[in-house]
């Protein structure tokens, strides 16, 4: 179904949700630096600048409780967390490739064991995603399949109209949910064409020889020139849509405290590090290799898709200029 | 697989200790009992798997159920004190709590090697993952055939169950060959001396309908898998269970993986032909 909603209407939506108590999460300038933060009116609503970290933290926070223990004595007593504390939210101006994380990282969390943490705000939260107007020269959605476009991920979505206003188009029975609750603030499709998309200058690249390469090659001295500047910092872990990988410690004192998941990378040389000392990823080309195999092949193995949406964040943060796609297309190409 | 009544999968079920037992100088037994009477009916594993102990304040370490699961009612763990977790696991006395989220993994396939003779290899403080299985066989004794058990470790005191290895001496159903490195005998060792791969190519247990398995240092596994191949055991006649760092043991904190392996969900346990196909990363 596509409707129509004014930039006016899209405020109010926002204020009057955020009125009802639904935490509202979207871009918004965070001192200077555009993030993906609960909004407290639609004033804050920043669409025109990608954010510097991912939707992900909506439902994946990078740290988070998963339990409290007391002691007293011999005896223990641990506490659950209520999910109740999960609120209603809705995630608004997700970039396609932010969007299209959100789906691959279901796979994960609800394969085998369920996460529930991770579930129940998956459950709670509609998606408003936003067609994207403005890549730059890091971006590489269309590298890896998806486009500005892309509507995976999304309940509902949005795409800017010439004119103002957006578009909306109804991907789930959640976004059809939020059109009829806030039917006034929806009018009826428009004519108006779609304001011109981003664009990023990428090939596509073929991902299937990508893994073929992979599947072959975990021994190959390419890895060292690919892997060899890589100084572990994590940075592209952390701004990644689709990593995924948490450390689970306590925090708090012998009497009590509180057992946290807390993000974490492939990238550090402790994530692996066992407590004999063996290290089985003991040098940093090691922990890039995996990195690479884990989004472009292990993955796919497992789930049947890549662990990329091509947001480019990593490239952009690299702090020694590691670009992935330009990688990826250099293995795709031997 | 015992289903996890909780919805918080990293929530640990509350144990206390009931008994402590020092098996060299940093190698510790805990035995746990759960504190909930549900739990402690309807817990139930197999050998193999694992579970995530946690010291409270400290974290969560991952070892072996090194208990059979024909012994019910209680749990045992045993470690080696080498990190923070561990640490403050030995800190503990009879009567403290511990949590114990699992089991996890898979494995041994027990059922598939009834009929069949069994020969245990083992170095160190890898005994624990073989010794689960060790009494599962021994209090299912007729149902398997020549029981072999081929144990070293670098010193006389460094080998771990000492009371059971005498047990297992004593049984005329089990053969036990025990060993330590040369130099790690003192004047009362009764065992053999000689690095595990050379005793166990002199043992010569053979190969015939025999399931070997094998566990220890990455340099024990290495120079014993060409001993058994040299006695005739193929690759799916040999297993061995595998451990890496973890974190969750639920396969989604992406830590254990050895290539496309997680050793939390695919494993521990996996049969030599499956470790040879994996990449060197472990």
């Amino acid at each position: 179904m596509k409707t129509y909603i004014s930039e006016q209407n899209l405020n109010t939506l926002l204020d009057t949700l955020i009125a009802e108590g639904k935490r509202v999460v979207a871009p918004r300038m965070n001192a200077g630096t555009p993030l993906y933060e609960p909004l407290a009116s639609a004033d804050e609503l920043v669409t025109d600048q990608l954010p510097k970290r991912s939707g992900k933290e909506a439902f994946f926070p990078l740290c988070e409780d998963i339990m409290s223990y007391e002691k007293e004595g011999q005896k223990v007593s641990i506490t659950d967390i209520d999910p109740a504390r999960f609120p209603e939210t809705v995630l608004v101006g997700v970039r396609s490739c932010d969007a299209a994380a959100i789906p691959v990282l279901d796979a994960v969390f609800s394969w085998d064991y369920k996460d529930e943490f991770f579930l129940e705000r998956r459950k709670k939260t509609t998606v408003v995603g936003l067609a994207c107007t403005m890549a730059d020269d890091a971006c590489f959605c269309t590298a890896v399949g998806l486009s500005p476009a892309e509507t995976r991920g999304s309940d509902l979505f949005l795409t800017p109209v010439e004119g103002g206003g957006y578009s909306c188009e109804t991907c789930s029975e959640k976004g059809e949910a939020l059109v009829k609750s806030y039917t006034a603030l929806f009018a009826e499709a428009c004519s108006s064409k779609a304001l011109p998309l981003a664009e990023p200058q990428t090939e596509k690249i073929d991902l299937q020889k990508v893994k073929g390469w992979l599947d072959n090659h975990f021994e190959d001295p390419a890895w060292d020139s690919i892997a060899t500047r890589c100084v572990g910092c994590g940075a592209c872990a952390f701004v990644c849509p689709v990593c995924h990988c948490f450390d689970i410690v306590d925090e708090g004192t012998e009497k009590s405290g509180k057992r946290r998941k807390n993000w974490d990378a492939c990238g550090f040389w402790k994530f692996t590090h066992h407590a004999s000392g063996h290290n089985p990823r003991d040098q940093q080309p090691k922990r890039y290799r995996n990195r690479i195999m884990h989004k472009f092949k292990y993955y796919d193995d497992k789930f049947g898709e890549t662990l990329c949406t091509g947001c480019g964040r990593c490239i952009r943060l690299c702090p020694v200029g590691i670009d992935i796609a330009g990688i990826v297309e250099e293995i795709s190409k031997k | 697989m015992s289903d996890h009544t909780n919805k918080n999968i990293y929530l640990p079920y509350l144990t206390t200790v009931e008994e402590v037992i020092d098996e060299t100088p940093d190698v510790r037994t805990l035995k746990l009992v759960f504190q909930d009477e549900k739990v402690r009916e309807n817990f139930s594993f197999r050998a193999g798997q694992f579970a995530e102990y946690s010291a409270f304040g400290a974290g969560e370490s991952t070892f072996c159920i090194a208990s059979s699961p024909t012994r019910a009612g209680f749990i045992e763990c045993c470690f080696r004190s080498v990190g923070r977790v561990t640490e403050e696991l030995r800190r503990l006395e009879v009567g403290d709590s511990l949590g114990v989220r699992g089991p996890y993994g898979n494995s041994f396939p027990i059922e598939d090697f009834f009929g069949k003779n069994l020969v245990f290899v083992a170095g160190g403080i890898a005994l624990p993952p073989l010794r689960t299985l060790i009494w599962n066989c021994l209090d299912w004794r007729d149902k398997f055939g020549d029981i072999t058990i081929v144990y070293g470790a670098r010193t006389e005191s460094d080998l771990v169950y000492k009371r059971e290895l005498m047990d297992w001496q004593e049984r005329a159903d089990v053969r036990l060959v025990k060993t330590v490195d040369p130099g790690g005998n003192g004047p009362e060792w009764d065992g053999r001396v000689g690095f595990v791969p050379t005793i166990l190519e002199e043992a010569a247990p053979g190969a015939e309908n025999t399931i070997a398995l094998v566990c220890g240092p990455p340099i024990m596994i290495k120079f014993t898998l060409p001993v058994l191949e040299k006695l005739g055991f193929t690759d799916e006649q040999v297993y061995t269970t595998l451990e890496n760092r973890m974190k969750c043991g639920l396969g989604k904190c992406g830590r254990c993986n050895v290539g496309n392996v997680y050793v939390c969900k695919d494993g521990p346990v996996f049969t030599a032909q499956q470790v040879k196909a994996m990449p060197m990363e472990f």
